[in-house]
Formats: C-alpha cells, sequence, structure tokens
C-alpha cells in the first residue's frame, strides 16, 4: 500500500517537473518582459532594457537555455522562483497568495464533493421524482452558466442583501478586513470573507459531481447484484444505500484529480470578481506584466494540487475498492 | 468418482399442501412499439421438496415469471393474479412487507454468477449479512453461520475463503456463493432462473448437484428456469412448457417426455439434439419464429408454426385442459395426440413455411454418414504453440509468469470433412481457431492451409489467397453484425475487400442470399430488425462471400434457441456437401458437435487429450476427461438421464499459468485417484504422448492410465 | 455525464426497438429508423424547446443587424451608459456603443467560434480517440499519456498564456482553443473505442481483410455517432465558457472585436450602476449554453437505443 502510494507520487513529482519546465519555455516564448518598458518615459534604449532585465535572469540576449539552467539549479537548489521583471521575489509573492488560494480551492473542492454526490445520490434514489427534476433542472442551468456571470450574480444579491436586509456581514471584495486585531476576530473575518468566494465556486464545481454521480447511480441501480441483495431480503431503498452507493462511489473518487484544474480555472475568474490576492489574480497580473517567473510558479503550484488531488483519489479508490488493492 | 442420480420417488401431489401457488400471473412492459404482454396467465402450485422446470426458449416470458414471482420486477413493469406463499398473497405487497419474504422464505439463484455478487465486499461479508437481515445474530455467529455455509455449497477452505472478494473465485464457485445466499435462511422455496446457463458443462453439473443437496438439506421447493430440456429431464419432477407468455403443457416429467402433447413440445424435443441416442435422428427443425408479444392477435400463437393446427386454432386461444393420465394442455387436439391418433409433427406442412425445406435438408443429414466426402488436405496444424505473458502492476507491468493458451497441437482437415474441436472454457479451442485466422507466423509450429506455409509465405499472399481461403462464422450474430450496415453491405464488405468491382459484388451477394436461403428483401434491413435465425444465416453467407476452402465456425448455434438451431444446423451440412467446404468447429456443446462433426479433438488445458472419428469418441471414448465431458451433458430422456452412470469431476480446470509438469488432467483426473503408486509417478512427471486405441489408428489419447 | 447505458432487461428481451414488421418493403427500414430518432427526440419537450431557443439564437445572430442602422463600433456621444430605449434597445456603454449592435456581432462572433471549435474538436478527438484504441499497444500508450499530461497541466493557463500574445484574432483563437480543447473528448471517445475495437464486427471485418483505416471510418466511428453528436452539442457549450472566461480575463477577443465575453467583462463593473450592460450579454450565453444543453441531451436519449427515457414512455 505504501509503496503503492510512494511509486504513485514519484510518477506525479515527474509530471509535475516536466509540466513546469514545458510551461518555462512556453512563457519565455510567450511573454516578453521587454515591451513592459517600451511605454516607459524617457525612452530607454535595447541595451538598456536588457541591462535592467539581466539581474533577475530575464536578459532576452542570454540564451534561452542558458536561463532555464539558471532558473532550474536555483529552484532545484534553493528552492527560488526567480525575481519579476521589477525585481520583486517569486517566493515572496507566492508564499502568502498560494495559503490564500489554497484555503479557497480546497474548501470549495471538499464542499462541492460532498454537496455534489450527497444530491446525486438523493436524486437518483428518486429518479423522476419532484425533487430529481427541480434539482435536475437547476443543475442543468448552473452547468451552463460562465463563472464570470455567476460571481457578478452572487455579488449582485450579495449587496441588494446587504441594503435591503441590512446584512453587513457579505464582504463582496478582499480576503480580509484591514483594520481587524486580535486572532479570534482576524479568523472570523476571514472567514466571513471566504464565504461569497467560495459560495461561486462550489455552486460551480458541484453541479458535475451532482450530474455524473447521479448517472453513476442509476447504473448502478440496475446491477445484478442489487437484484441480489434484495432478493436476501433488503429493500430497494437499503440494497442502494448498502450495495449500489459504495460501487458508484468508486469512479467519482477517481474523476476528483481531473476536475481540479476546472477549480483552478473558476478560481482566476472567482478571484477577480472578489478581488481576492489569491493565486489565480497573480496569474493574471503576471501574464499581463510579463513575469514569465510569476508564470511558471503560479503553473507549478496548479499541477501540485492536481497531484496532490490524485494521490487523495488513488487512496480513495483504494480504500473503495477491493479489486484494485495490490496483495 | 462415479454416481448414478435415481429417479425421485413420485410425491402423491394430493394431500400436501402447497409451498408456492401462482393464480393467473400476468405481467406487461411498456415499450417503444406498445404494451408487451410478457406473461400472460400463468397457474401452478409447487409443492415442498418438488421441484417444477419452467421450460422456454428466450422472449417465452419464463424470467419474468420468476421476477413476478419474487416481486423484483422493474417498476414499469405491471403485475397482476396472485403469488400465494405459505397462504399470503405476495402480490400487491409494498417493499418493506416483501423484503422480510425475500430471503427468508424464498430464496433467488441468478442467471450469472459474476455480476450477482457485490464486489466490493468479502462473500463472508455478503452471507452474514444475508443472515442478519432476517435473524437476531451478532457478527461473530453471523460469520461462523456463513463458513458453514460456504461448506454447504462445496467451497473448499470455507475458513480462509470467506474473507475472499467475489472477484477472486471463478464462476462456478460464485455460482455456489449465490446458492448459499439463497438458501441462508432455509426459505421454503428456492427460485432459479438458468442458473448454469453461463457454465462449463462439469461445472454445470457440479452445480445442479450443489442445488439439489441444498433444496435436499432445506426441504425447499424448487422453480428451475431453464432452456435446456437435459437439464429438465434430470432435474424436473414436473415441467411447464411456456410459449408466449403462457404455460403451453404442463405434466410430469415422464409422462412429458414420454408423450410431448402440445405440438410445440413435441416439436421442440425433436429439434434437440441427442448426445446419447444411439445413431444420429435426423433433426427437425420448427420453421417459422416466436411471436412478438406486442399486440398479440387472437388465436394459439403456436398455430402458424404448427403442422396440425385447424382453422379454429387461429381463433381461439385454448386453455390449459386436463388430459386424463398426462397433465395439462392447451391444444385444441390435445386429446387426438394424447391418444396417439394424430402425429403432432404433422405429415403436410401449413402453407408458406420452409418446413418443407428443412425436412430435406434433414434427410440428407442422416445420408451424410455415409458419404465419405475425403478431399485433398486444407488444413494441416503441426505442434501449434501460443503462449500469452502474464503481467502484473498497472503502471510499470512486469511479466510473472507464461500463460500456456495452446500447447502442441497436431490435426488435419480435408475438404469436406468437419472437425470438431471441444473443451471447456480456457481449455485453448477458440485460441487455436484465432491463431489460425491470424494468418501470421506461429510461435512454434506450423499451420499449413491448402498447401502452402503460412509462416513463410510474403504478407501480400497473406493478404491475398489466404485471406480469401480462410473465413469465420462468429457465436453471436448480432454482435458480428455491423449494426449500422444493412445486409447488402454487410455481404458487400468482405467483395470490396478483395477488389472486386461493383457489379459483380451485386450479383455475388444476390447469390449468397439464395445459397443461405433467405429472400431478397432483407437485403435493405439492418441487422436489427432480423430474427436471430436470420441473422445467422446472413453471417454465414458472408463468411462464404469470397468463395473460401475452410469455414471455422466459433460457437455458431450457442447463441441460438433450440427451435432455430436444427435449421441452421442443416443448413451448414447443405452447403458442406454442395461447395466441398472444410469446417473446423469450435464448440463446447458436444451434442450439437456430434450432429455436425466427422472428426473430434478433445481439448483440455492447451493439449488435445484426445481425438478421432465422432462415433469412436463417443462410442468408446478412452481419456477420462473426455468420458467426464461426455457424462456430463444432460440428455433429454429423463429414464436414461436418471439412470446412467456418471462421471462427475472435481473441482475446476486450474489456471493454464501453473501447468503441471505431467499430465495436465491430473489434478481432476478419477483414475489417478484410484491408482498405483508408480502410475501416479507417471502422471505426475511425465506428459503423456498420444497413444492410438486398440484397432483403431485414427483414435488417439493421450493417458498413462488406460 | 456519462451515458446511461443501463436498461431494463426483461422489457428488453422480448420487445425489439425496431418492430419487426416495419422493414417488410424495400428502404423502409433505414427511413423508419430515422422516424424513429425523430420521434424519440420529439418526445423530450425540453429538447424540442431548446431546438426553438437555438434556432431564434441564430436568426438573431445572423439577421439581427437589419433592424439597426448602427454598427457595434459606432459611437452615440449624445448616448452615453443610457438605459434601454426606443433608440436604444438594449441601452449604450460608457462609450456611447449600442449594446443592441454589440450583442448581435458578439453573439455571432461567439457562435462562430463555439461551433468552429466544436467541430474541429470532434473530428481531432475522434481520429486521436479511436486511431489509439484501434491499434493499442505503443501507440496507445504514448497517446493516453500524451492526453493525461495534458490533462493535468493546467491548460487554462496555458490556453491564456498562449492567446495572450496570440489573441485578438478570433481565427487564431479557435486554433488554440482546439489545441487545447481536445484532449477530454479524446478519452472519452477512446474508452467508448476500446470496447468497440473488441466487437466481433470488427474482428470479423479483419478477418475478412479489410483495411484498418477502413475499419476505422466504416465500423468504428459511424458506431459513436450518438456519442459524437451528444460531445458534439456539449463541446458547443464548453467552447462558449472558456470562449468569455478567457475574454473575461481579457485574453481572448480583443477590441475592437466584440464577443460575449466581452461584453461580460466591460458590464461587469457597473453590476449596480448599469446592469443592462451586463444582463443582456449574459442573458444571451446563458440562452445559448441552456438551449445547446437540451438539444444535448434530447439528441442522447433519441439515438441511445438503451436509454431508459426512450423506451419507458418519457420523463419530462
Amino acid at each position: 500500500m505504501l509503496r503503492h502510494v510512494t511509486r504513485k507520487a514519484a510518477g506525479w513529482l515527474l509530471m509535475i517537473v516536466v509540466a513546469t519546465n514545458a510551461t518555462y519555455f512556453l512563457a519565455s516564448w510567450f511573454l516578453d518582459p521587454r515591451s513592459n518598458f517600451k511605454e516607459l518615459r524617457p525612452v530607454r534604449s535595447e541595451a538598456q532594457i536588457d541591462r535592467a532585465l539581466a539581474p533577475y535572469n530575464l536578459d532576452p540576449t542570454v540564451p534561452l537555455v542558458h536561463r532555464w539552467w539558471d532558473w532550474f539549479t536555483s529552484v532545484t537548489l534553493h528552492f527560488d522562483w526567480g525575481k519579476s521583471p521589477t525585481g520583486v521575489s517569486v517566493n515572496g509573492e507566492v508564499g502568502y497568495r498560494a495559503l490564500i488560494s489554497a484555503e479557497l480551492v480546497v474548501v470549495a473542492t471538499v464542499l462541492s464533493v460532498v454537496i455534489g454526490v450527497a444530491l446525486g445520490v438523493y436524486t437518483a434514489a428518486r429518479q423522476y421524482g419532484w425533487a430529481d427534476r427541480v434539482s435536475q433542472a437547476v443543475s442543468i442551468v448552473v452547468f451552463n452558466v460562465p463563472t464570470s456571470v455567476a460571481a457578478l450574480a452572487v455579488v449582485f444579491v450579495a449587496i441588494w442583501l446587504n441594503q435591503h436586509a441590512g446584512l453587513h456581514f457579505l464582504y463582496v471584495a478582499g480576503e480580509n478586513s484591514p483594520d481587524v486585531e486580535g486572532l479570534l476576530p482576524t479568523i472570523g473575518d476571514r472567514l466571513l470573507h471566504l464565504i461569497l468566494p467560495t459560495l461561486t465556486l462550489t455552486l460551480m464545481g458541484y453541479v458535475g459531481y451532482h450530474l455524473t454521480q447521479r448517472s453513476l447511480l442509476l447504473d448502478t441501480l440496475h446491477a445484478d447484484f442489487v437484484r441480489t441483495a434484495q432478493a436476501t431480503g433488503l429493500t430497494r431503498g437499503q440494497a442502494i444505500r448498502r450495495h449500489a452507493l459504495r460501487a458508484a462511489l468508486i469512479p467519482t473518487a477517481a474523476s476528483v484529480a481531473f476536475s481540479i484544474p476546472a477549480i483552478f480555472t473558476g478560481a482566476v475568474i472567482t478571484e477577480t470578481v472578489f478581488g481576492w490576492n489569491g493565486m489565480g489574480r497573480y496569474f493574471i497580473q503576471t501574464i499581463s506584466k510579463n513575469d514569465v517567473h510569476g508564470t511558471v510558479a503560479t503553473a507549478a503550484f496548479a499541477a501540485a494540487l492536481t497531484a496532490i488531488g490524485a494521490i487523495l483519489a488513488d487512496i480513495a479508490t483504494v480504500f473503495l475498492d477491493p479489486r484494485v488493492r495490490v496483495s | 468418482m462415479t454416481l448414478a442420480t435415481p429417479l425421485l420417488d413420485p410425491v402423491p401431489p394430493t394431500d400436501a399442501t402447497p409451498a408456492l401457488s401462482v393464480r393467473d400471473l400476468r405481467i406487461s412492459f411498456p415499450s417503444e412499439a406498445g404494451t408487451v404482454e410478457a406473461v400472460r396467465g400463468v397457474d401452478f402450485d409447487l409443492l415442498p421438496g418438488r421441484t417444477l422446470c419452467i421450460v422456454g426458449e428466450s422472449g417465452s416470458g419464463k424470467s419474468a415469471t420468476a421476477m413476478g414471482i419474487m416481486g423484483l420486477l422493474p417498476p414499469s413493469a405491471e403485475l397482476r393474479g396472485q403469488v400465494l406463499l405459505g397462504g399470503q398473497d405476495l402480490v400487491g405487497l409494498d417493499d418493506p412487507s416483501l423484503s422480510k419474504i425475500r430471503g427468508s422464505s424464498i430464496g433467488m439463484v441468478f442467471q450469472d454468477p459474476l455480476s450477482a455478487l457485490t464486489p466490493i465486499f468479502s462473500v463472508g461479508r455478503l452471507l452474514s449479512d444475508a443472515l442478519r437481515v432476517h435473524q437476531d445474530l451478532t457478527k461473530r455467529a453471523a460469520w461462523e453461520q456463513a463458513v458453514e455455509l460456504l461448506d454447504l455449497v462445496g467451497i473448499p477452505d470455507p475458513r480462509n475463503r470467506a474473507a475472499s472478494f467475489p472477484h477472486e473465485f471463478s464462476g462456478g464457485m460464485r455460482q455456489r456463493v449465490v446458492i448459499a445466499l439463497a438458501i441462508a435462511n432455509r426459505p421454503s422455496v428456492l427460485v432459479a432462473d438458468e442458473p448454469t446457463t453461463a457454465l462449463d458443462v462439469t461445472v454445470q453439473a457440479q452445480i445442479l448437484e450443489v442445488l439439489r443437496q441444498a433444496q435436499r438439506e432445506t426441504g425447499a421447493g424448487l422453480v428451475l428456469i431453464t432452456h435446456d430440456l437435459g437439464v429438465v429431464a434430470g432435474h424436473a419432477d414436473d415441467v411447464a412448457v411456456m410459449y408466449a407468455g403462457r404455460f403451453v403443457e404442463r405434466a410430469g416429467v415422464g409422462e412429458l417426455f414420454r408423450r410431448p402433447t402440445m405440438p410445440y413440445t413435441a416439436r421442440l424435443l425433436a429439434a434437440v439434439p441427442d448426445v446419447e441416442g444411439g445413431a444420429r435422428k435426423p433433426l427437425v427443425p420448427i420453421g417459422g419464429e416466436p411471436p412478438t408479444l406486442v399486440n398479440l392477435p387472437s388465436g394459439c400463437p403456436f398455430a402458424s408454426r404448427c403442422a396440425v393446427s385447424l382453422d379454429a386454432c387461429a381463433h381461439d386461444e385454448p386453455k390449459l385442459r386436463h388430459v386424463t393420465g398426462h397433465g395439462h394442455v392447451a391444444c385444441l387436439r390435445a386429446f387426438e395426440i394424447a391418444d396417439g391418433t394424430l402425429d403432432p409433427a404433422g405429415d403436410t406442412p401449413p402453407a408458406g413455411q420452409p418446413a418443407a425445406a428443412g425436412r430435406a435438408e434433414a434427410a440428407e443429414v442422416a445420408l451424410r454418414g455415409e458419404v465419405a466426402l475425403r478431399g485433398e488436405v486444407v488444413l494441416r496444424v503441426e505442434d501449434l504453440v501460443k503462449t500469452f505473458p502474464v503481467t502484473k502492476g498497472a503502471l510499470l507491468k512486469r511479466r510473472v509468469g507464461t500463460l500456456h493458451a495452446v500447447n502442441r497441437v497436431s490435426f488435419e482437415l480435408r475438404a469436406g470433412e468437419t472437425l470438431g474441436l471441444v473443451g471447456e472454457s480456457g481449455s485453448g479451442k477458440t485460441t487455436t481457431l484465432m491463431e489460425i485466422l491470424r494468418l501470421g507466423r506461429p510461435e512454434a509450429g506450423r499451420i499449413e492451409i491448402a498447401g502452402t506455409d503460412v509462416g513463410t509465405v510474403p504478407s501480400a499472399v497473406r493478404h491475398g489467397q489466404l485471406r480469401q481461403d480462410v473465413q469465420i462464422v462468429m457465436q453471436d450474430p448480432l454482435g458480428a453484425l455491423d449494426p449500422r450496415m444493412p445486409v447488402f453491405h454487410l455481404l458487400a464488405e468482405p467483395l470490396r475487400a478483395i477488389g472486386r468491382d461493383r457489379e459483380s459484388i451485386r450479383a455475388r451477394v444476390h447469390e449468397l442470399l439464395t445459397l443461405v436461403g433467405l429472400d431478397e428483401s432483407v437485403s435493405d434491413r439492418f441487422p436489427a430488425a432480423l430474427s436471430g435465425g436470420q441473422r445467422q444465416r446472413v453471417g454465414i453467407a458472408r463468411a462464404l462471400a469470397t468463395e473460401p476452402k475452410l469455414l471455422a465456425l466459433d460457437e455458431p448455434l450457442s447463441a441460438l434457441d433450440v427451435s432455430v438451431q436444427a435449421g441452421v444446423i442443416n443448413l451448414l451440412a447443405r452447403l458442406q456437401r454442395d461447395l466441398g467446404l472444410a469446417y473446423l468447429v469450435v464448440a463446447h456443446d458436444l451434442s450439437v458437435v456430434r450432429y455436425i462433426s466427422d472428426r473430434i479433438a478433445v481439448m483440455y488445458l492447451g493439449h488435445i487429450v484426445e481425438t478421432g472419428d465422432t462415433e469412436a469418441i463417443f462410442n468408446d471414448p478412452q481419456h477420462p476427461y473426455t468420458r467426464a465431458l461426455l457424462s456430463a451433458i444432460p440428455i433429454p430422456d429423463p429414464e436414461r438421464e436418471r439412470t446412467r452412470e456418471r462421471v462427475v469431476l472435481q473441482g475446476e480446470q486450474p489456471s493454464a499459468a501453473r501447468m503441471p509438469a505431467g499430465c495436465v488432467f491430473v489434478d481432476r483426473c478419477p483414475l489417478y485417484r484410484s491408482a498405483d503408486d508408480e502410475l501416479r509417478h507417471r502422471c505426475r512427471t511425465q506428459r503423456p504422448e498420444p497413444t492410438p486405441a486398440a484397432g483403431r489408428p485414427t483414435h488417439q489419447y493421450a493417458c498413462h492410465g488406460i | 455525464m456519462t451515458t446511461n447505458a443501463s436498461t431494463n432487461a426483461p422489457a428488453n428481451a422480448s420487445a425489439e426497438p425496431v418492430p419487426r414488421a416495419a422493414g417488410s418493403t424495400r428502404k423502409r427500414t433505414s427511413l423508419g429508423l430515422g422516424r424513429l430518432y425523430l420521434r424519440r427526440f420529439l418526445r423530450n419537450r425540453l429538447a424540442v424547446v431548446g431546438v426553438v431557443i437555438f434556432a431564434l439564437l441564430v436568426l438573431f445572430a445572423a439577421l439581427g443587424s437589419r433592424f439597426t442602422s448602427r454598427t457595434y463600433t459606432d459611437a452615440d456621444f449624445t448616448a452615453l451608459t443610457q438605459q434601454p430605449s426606443a433608440r436604444h434597445w438594449f441601452g449604450t456603454n460608457q462609450g456611447g456603443n449600442d449594446i443592441y449592435a454589440c450583442a448581435v456581432h458578439g453573439l455571432q462572433r461567439s457562435l462562430t467560434i463555439a461551433v468552429s471549435v466544436s467541430v474541429l474538436t470532434i473530428v481531432v478527438a475522434a481520429i486521436i480517440g479511436s486511431g489509439a484504441a484501434y491499434f493499442g499497444g505503443r501507440v496507445e500508450r504514448v497517446t493516453l499519456a500524451v492526453i493525461h499530461f495534458l490533462l493535468i497541466v493546467p491548460s487554462f493557463l496555458i490556453l491564456a498564456l498562449v492567446s495572450h500574445r496570440l489573441a485578438g484574432d478570433w481565427r487564431v483563437l479557435i486554433v488554440v482553443l482546439t489545441v487545447f480543447g481536445w484532449m477530454s473528448t479524446a478519452r472519452v471517445i477512446w474508452s467508448v473505442s476500446t470496447s468497440l475495437r473488441e466487437r466481433d464486427y470488427v474482428k470479423a471485418a479483419e478477418f475478412m481483410g479489410v483495411g484498418p483505416l477502413r475499419i476505422i471510418l466504416r465500423h468504428i466511428i459511424p458506431n459513436l455517432g450518438s456519442l459524437l453528436i451528444v460531445n458534439l452539442t456539449l463541446g458547443v457549450v464548453a467552447t462558449v465558457l472558456s470562449e468569455t472566461a478567457l475574454s473575461f480575463l481579457g485574453f481572448g477577443v480583443q477590441t475592437p472585436d466584440v464577443s460575449l465575453g466581452t461584453m461580460l467583462a466591460d458590464g461587469a463593473g457597473t453590476v449596480t450602476s448599469a446592469p443592462w450592460l451586463f444582463a443582456f450579454p449574459a442573458g444571451l450565453v446563458v440562452l445559448l449554453t441552456v438551449s445547446m444543453t437540451f438539444i444535448g441531451d434530447g439528441l442522447r436519449d433519441a439515438l441511445d437505443p438503451t436509454s431508459v427515457t426512450g423506451s419507458a414512455g418519457g420523463r419530462r
């Protein structure tokens, strides 16, 4: 078991390394830090610009392979992810943003899975009942709403609530308030700020789980072994809960990993709308500022999140399915 | 180990109270085409300890009847009538009340053991859960009882095996677990829906024995649903023949087989190949197809296929009537047939039916034993070997062993001749066939087709002439025909592949349809719109398109209903005679093989253990495996089926990945058990070479013990 | 959403979906099959609603510009940030652009992108997915490794990275979205094709000497038919959503060109003060995606012979 997980983790690490390095080359091709200086007055010469970029390992006159090698060694030896074109340390930026983003993504993922699966199971057992029809209709509409529209709708409703119902704990901007002090108030304040973006991300994320879990369970409901369970004296409901459900959860557990990139994408837009300084927003900023190193660090972060999700999904699958247990 | 199954003592049917009474059971399903009347009024009583067999072809409503009794029909189905179990009517009960009865008073054994067990629970957990549903037991006590149940149904080492998961058991062992689940709470009624259809014959014999023992142990009445008249003959006390959703004949097993009275029953029995019937009797196909159960017209549903139907049969559907000294029969002419004044097969077939053609073909089959057409050698296989690597691990596959699927197999086949490869699943017969069809260089040994060594010729020849010479007819005609192509294109495809032009393709397709007895009008239809028999005829026509010399038949009949089988058997015989084809048949059903083969090769674990002329093998089998295989096949005749000597094999065919050093059959061999030490040593260490039987040079077997 | 492969066995065992009597004369069966699909599709009321909405949207995109003299680039400086009125049906934005004209053009742009990307994606995915499944062995393993790798790399980030430099032009956007969007569909097609590869009729074709390309084109891809059609409609939805997301973040279609996504981005800042800037494009996007989903659902139910809905009397 442990060996299995270690082997898998090693495989993922390799994936992350390859993905990150590929992104480095892509970013170096597509982002041009020199263009940041084009707008500046007084106008600087090409050489001046290159000289300004040189300390940050961004000098375009240095061959790409050399730059890559410097970057790669500093990442592997010192875990130093480099500097932005303006000289800001990527490590420092990523450090606190990663926490903010992880907070958002992890909570939203857990909520999405729990709500989506529960809803899928509940409605599959009541196929074509009113609860099934209503939630199915809601989910289909939500499934089709772009994240940006959903996020803004949430903002709109929150502002309306704040104005009309006299609520003041729904914060539509930022991850915390500037003037809160003390440990408990800080935590409370952060949690309140978390409500709306998490709500948005959960709304975008639960739908997939609801619809797949529902159809997976519906498939399993007709399996022969559910009928056998009923023949031993279980009611249909008991047979579904004890026999069909666990079997139907296995593919969902395996799919969590592949859904994390989608949640991260959702997080990019959600952070933009709610003004959170997380990794998503950082990513937008680094691209528009032609910050090669920042972009690569974000990609590595996203890949790492995916890998963690995949390993957790693997462990869950092994736990749920005796057929894949390694003897 | 040999044992004979005696005829059960006839239980006096008068004073005992039935364990289960079914009254006017009706089941219907909604469908695209309209309401399907799957079951249209079924009545029976089942006494404790007795076995009622419900026999019928696919679509006759027998499985729906079983599900209706259990209350396990899909919600869209409509169920009417009465199902009285211990005086309580189960129809109309809600799910919670029904669940108190299911598993405690009535248990069920399902058809497919591979999917019937929840994959994520150990079998011990499944069994103790089933016990704890109805009994107030501690977990430990339930587990103990589960182990006992596993022991009862013959699972070796039950204490350790209880912790294993279903996927770690073979099909036969899983079916034993399903039976253990069904009898866990000692029900008074057992329902078994085709419990052995998915299993090999030797395993089938074991499972039926377990079922019989379970019945003895619990004293339950058994409703056994099957399509196999041999199983009926061996296990039924009473038989109900089902056709188009109703019982058309219900009688004691002896009476039914002695004088089948409903014309359908009589024709069905005449269409079944018999493995032990002495000389080959000609098979008489019924002709036509069973009706669909949507908007069934009035009148007897069998009338259009019946040889002795009257005008009145088209108007009124006859009810089951008591026929003195026999049972109940739903036929207007039952009394005439019962007293022997009318032959239910009739002399004049009804107009517009192909029965006449079928009978002519049947006559040819009877003849062909005498016409010894021995042409040139079409296929020669020498020392053919095929192995598969056994790998483990998902990411990095590493090889942990070798599966010897085919091991030094040799045989030859001449034009106009049929060789039957028989054996249980996993014996390597299909792999042998596929190796020949692949037309590649074999791993070891030689394959020669029409004098050409397949391994040495350039690939252009391989894909040209050789491809045309060898063709295949597959098991499941529906699966073998692309559902999105009409018949014309299906038949044109092999011709197009060899580059024929449009005109000659058109002409050839027409020719092929005529050859297999299909009407021109089917050429625009899709496979889904054809009947089972028609589809298999299309499959045969397609194989014949390129005028092959050798036709490989992979279980060509096992997907077909009995009444349709006979027609295809006769067609194959006629085609062979007219076209001088060589057939290589792979089949597990020996009784069918006997009807079409000139010679037989019996395979076990990748080896041919016995080969010889069909009659020699059937009349005087030498190898203990052949004997066991032959005796495991149920014969559709209760007298003979219950009195004959049986060789019941222990255990199941082991995996070909762990091949014994000596004789491959040694683990299950009855001779080995009774052998002395010297012989045992030889059996364990030396692989036996083929030896000719006394006085018959072509009849060879590989055994040290004879 | 996986296809619902379950079926109630007893019902299907005794009644074949195609009535046997229907094929008695020439050409009846193929026609009958088409009519059967149509009947099953029309039975699903939401799917019909979807078709109607989608048709209206297409009409609006194609003919909407006839009802106004303004184009999306014209600025009316006498009417900045105006509410919807008789003069400007959907109102105007901060620059005085007529939102109605913008919406017509944006919908046109978004529709073109979505349909082209979806079609291209299906073609690429079908070829790669079924090819990998049919050839098996090393080809299959390498293809799957690539697909898995691309699925795990946050492709959205790469999309943003690439389109940031190249986009602005909607034609480039089509290429970029296709290049990074085919993987998940290909994976679905691959997994279905692996089961098709084992079908007897594919083996039969091999034994008849039919070449690999012909087997893929004649036997595998046609039998993926319903899956491809359903994925085509869902692909439109997915493309609209990613185009919107990209444009919203400023990486998609660039000014002066307009798509529904850029309109959403422009309207986002004034949701409370000038909601019409946001409401009209948002409404159009949702109508477009929802109608496509309904159509896809209806097609799946109609084309999948084992679908419970099709045979059990309909659900909605």
